[in-house]
């Protein structure tokens, strides 16, 4: 038996602080398993004379994966690095409910991301 | 052999009435619906395709359904795709059983799945599906219960929640790709 590939595909991480809510891989996941809520804020403006900038602020991002098919487009398709793959695979549970990950538990999983392969030219 | 030669010899082997090509390390052989049966003898007596890999259908909308089939040689490692095309309103293709005894289920599938007949075929009944389902749920115009039952979690824009889309204003939605409004049945 040997050790799972640190590159396996095991569980969907979120690294929150990146995700601006776009809703790209809500949007093109096939199995229509993430879910976003969020809400617009106002930002003072950062200049002297310039104008207040609006923000999305995320206050929900839940991946069921009962659904996932585990594709992986929502990783591709992210355009900010927020979603990464993680090799853990241990997180079974007694109803499928308990498949639905939060973004807290989704965060957790950032734990086992590897760092990119040396001379990879993917930026992530 | 490197994919473009497989191509060369699939080309010599099997005439002018089929074009091949080479895609994503792929060598993929268009034949006519009448070849079929023909083509796929030919490449498993002379180029040892004799590994059955699997059969499948796509539908490709007006231009009808392209059935294929995934054949390997083992004693070369290289694989081919053989695809043919029928059309919509005459959606049928001889079975391979013939050839290779293990295409039978698969033929089932795709005749259960997509609603093309297979002429030739020992047995068509129903694979996978219940019994008493009704439609052939791998084809386009059919609509997944599960797509209408449930929202599209897609549908909110950033900075929205689920209450903005009850009660915000009616406006024209974005909606999911690949699934057929309401009503758009034929």
């Amino acid at each position: 038996m040997t050790a799972v590939p640190d590159r396996a595909r095991g569980v969907i991480a979120l690294h929150e602080d990146s995700c601006t809510s776009c809703m790209l891989c809500a949007r093109e996941c096939p199995d229509w398993c993430i879910y976003i809520d969020s809400h617009k804020e106002t930002r003072p403006p950062s200049t002297p004379h310039g104008h207040p900038r609006v923000e999305a602020v995320l206050d929900r991002f839940a991946i069921d994966f009962s659904l996932c098919m585990y594709c992986g487009i929502c990783i591709e398709v992210c355009p900010f690095d927020a979603l990464f793959w993680s090799p853990e695979y241990s997180y079974a549970g007694p109803d499928p409910l308990s498949l639905l990950q939060e973004r807290d538990e989704l965060g957790t999983w950032l734990r086992s991301v590897p760092e990119p392969e040396p001379g990879s030219t993917d930026v992530r | 052999m490197t994919d473009d030669e497989l191509a060369d010899r699939v080309r010599a082997l099997l005439g002018g009435s089929v074009s091949c090509s080479v895609s994503y390390g792929t060598v993929t052989a268009d034949v006519p619906r009448e070849r079929w049966v023909e083509a796929a003898s030919a490449v498993r007596d002379t180029l040892g395709m004799v590994f059955f890999d699997l059969l499948t259908a796509v539908d490709v909308l007006e231009d009808g359904f392209d059935v294929v089939v995934r054949l390997w040689a083992p004693a070369d490692r290289h694989g081919l795709l053989l695809r043919t095309r029928c059309p919509r309103d005459d959606a049928r293709v001889a079975s391979l059983t013939s050839v290779f005894a293990g295409a039978a289920w698969h033929e089932r599938q795709v005749w259960e799945m997509f609603d093309i007949d297979v002429d030739g075929h020992p047995g068509l009944t129903p694979l996978l599906l219940p019994p008493g389902f009704e439609g052939h749920p791998m084809r386009k115009e059919f609509v997944l219960a599960a797509r209408v039952a449930k929202a599209w979690p897609g549908a909110k824009d950033p900075g929205e929640s689920d209450s903005d889309l009850a009660t915000g204003r009616p406006r024209r939605r974005l909606q999911p790709p690949g699934v057929p409004r309401p009503g758009s049945r034929p």
